[in-house]
């Protein structure tokens, strides 16, 4: 599978474990990059809009989709749209990670972890 | 399935040296109390307070509120699988404090809302407002990770609503309600001619801070099956969700939904309540799609007519309400959906992330982006800096006399997505 997170924790985590593809900016930029990869083919495995912590308030962003590509996946096109409409319509609080407050950047970062682990690890136990 | 539920009205709640239910008085012994909180060695400290219906007080941020209950009769023991033995629960006798509840406050991350104010115009939003409420306020031991916290914190509001709900046992109940449940062949015998109707309760399952527990099992490790309603109402779903204060289901939802409450009332006068599939709200879409797969089959299998479906949280659970809503249409069995929206502030933008012709029949709690102003508190209790960080953002801003202009999410149970609220459009 690929990895697309702007969170470092994630990176750490998971970066021997998968393909990763590691975002410099924020939430919005992930979903950018992940919309690209399903143009390209990909399909999204986890949803792009992970948790209730709302999206606007979350700098932290970290998608799976398949290693392997195909024709065009219009379930994925469709949630990733709905994901960046999402996001426009609500402001991001913090564009980047670094502009949150560091003692809220670390919880988000953790909650990000988390949520991704929780969906990711029964899967890359089964070596997908 | 028959159960009978025995209220106690409790009209209010006094700090002592003894715990007892006198009067109408629920008189709580916090030294004893604080001692068999303190056995969980991730707790550093736990301090009490009470608040009322009226008083000039702020709760910053919630975590969950409980109900205190006790099992007096029948099989197995309140919040079973975590506080009782697993014993399957819902039948017999029950004992409940109504008109109190224990809420927990603790700051487990740095960005929860979950604000109760017990007077104002915060106070017409949430229902716990019009409780007698113990507050906990939980703080943990140096060094201890976010998820431990949380579920320090679960624990001990649980523990302590049932100590408090064991006062409850050898009381006479003012008031009892009983609640009776058919099986599926009783049910279509009795009721031949009646809708068959099933009520689809979405747990929110996603992760830390957005977890659910049945029987003590994490929901999202669970496929969709099948509870008697009454079970609901012993505790067998528990709330470990924080984070999304508006539309989270607090484990005094679950104990008291009023779709459950709603569908028993008009079990056998206008339909045949036939049972409730619960189903996760995950992260994997491959999970999402396995689910709303299997609580499609399952309502296919008990043959409803008719299906109610709730939704907890915004965003990722849009996906799944409409999966699920889509699936049961698709299956022949006419749905409704009870939802919230995040319709932007002016209440002008698409209210769901996702969205398809098949949800033609829509219940919403109202718009959590609708901004209120909440005037100062004489008294905060729990972690007024919450208010801080939530006040800098795009949610609200904490003015300089105390009082928070923010929108309606902030605020706990505010948009219910079981009805349990108080916004309407009549």
């Amino acid at each position: 599978m690929i990895l697309v997170t702007n969170n470092e924790k994630v990176r750490q985590a998971y970066g021997g474990l998968c393909t990763l593809q590691f975002v410099e900016g924020g939430h919005t930029d992930v979903l950018c990059a992940v919309r690209d990869l399903i143009h390209q083919g990909h399909k999204l495995l986890t949803h792009p809009l992970a948790g209730s912590v709302k999206p606007n308030e979350t700098p932290f962003r970290s998608v799976a989709l398949t290693r392997e590509t195909g024709g065009l996946d219009m379930d994925s096109l469709t949630l990733i749209e709905s994901a960046l409409a999402v996001c426009r319509q609500f402001k991001p609080r913090f564009q980047r990670g670094e502009d949150a407050p560091e003692s809220m950047r670390e919880d988000f970062a953790e909650i990000d972890y988390r949520l991704i682990h929780g969906a990711l690890a029964p899967h890359l136990q089964k070596g997908e | 399935m028959r159960l009978e539920l025995g209220e106690i009205h409790i009209s209010d709640i006094k700090l002592g040296d003894c715990s007892k239910v006198d009067s109408g008085t629920l008189y709580v012994n916090v030294e004893e109390l604080r001692a068999l909180l303190l056995e969980d060695e991730d707790l550093a400290s736990v301090e009490f307070d009470v608040v009322h219906p009226g008083e000039s007080v702020r709760v910053i941020p919630v975590k969950d509120v409980i109900e205190p209950r006790v099992k007096v009769e029948g099989p197995g023991g309140v919040f079973p699988g975590v506080i009782s033995k697993v014993g399957t629960v819902g039948s017999g006798k029950t004992h409940v404090l109504k008109g109190c509840a224990v809420v927990t406050t603790g700051k487990v991350v740095g960005f929860q809302e979950g604000i109760i104010d017990m007077t104002g115009p915060g106070a017409d939003y949430t229902p716990f407002s019009k409780l007698h409420n113990l507050v906990m306020i939980c703080e943990p031991k140096e060094g201890i990770k976010q998820h431990q916290h949380e579920h320090a914190i679960r624990m001990a509001g649980l523990k302590a609503a049932t100590y408090l709900g064991e006062l409850a046992r050898t009381l006479t109940p003012d008031e009892t309600k009983v609640y009776e449940t058919s099986g599926v062949m009783s049910g279509k015998e009795k009721y031949p001619d009646l809708p068959r109707v099933g009520y689809v309760l979405m747990l929110q399952s996603q992760g830390l801070l957005h977890d659910t527990y049945v029987y003590g099992v994490d929901m999202k490790r669970s496929m969709p099956t099948i509870l008697n309603p009454t079970e609901t109402m012993d505790g067998a779903i528990l709330s470990g969700n924080c984070v999304s204060a508006c539309d989270k289901n607090t484990t005094y939802h679950h104990l008291n939904n009023p779709v459950i409450h709603d569908l028993l009332e008009q079990h056998g006068k206008t339909i045949n309540f036939v049972g409730v599939i619960i189903t996760n709200e995950n992260v994997y879409l491959m999970d999402k799609e396995r689910s709303s797969d299997w609580s499609t089959k399952l309502a296919s299998f008990l043959e409803l007519d008719g299906a109610l479906v709730s939704q907890e949280g915004f965003g990722n659970p849009d996906t799944d309400l409409i999966m699920n809503c889509k699936k049961l249409e698709a299956a022949g069995i006419k749905t409704v959906i009870i939802t919230d929206e995040y319709a932007g502030q002016d209440g002008a933008s698409q209210s769901l992330a996702d969205a398809d012709p098949a949800a033609n029949a829509v219940v919403t709690g109202g718009n959590a982006n609708m901004v209120i102003h909440l005037p100062k508190m004489d008294k905060v209790i729990g972690h007024p800096e919450a208010a801080n960080i939530i006040a800098g953002g795009f949610d609200g801003s904490l003015e300089a006399d105390g009082s928070i202009t923010a929108e309606l999410q902030v605020i706990t149970g505010a948009t219910n997505e079981m009805g349990f609220n108080k916004l309407s459009a009549r």
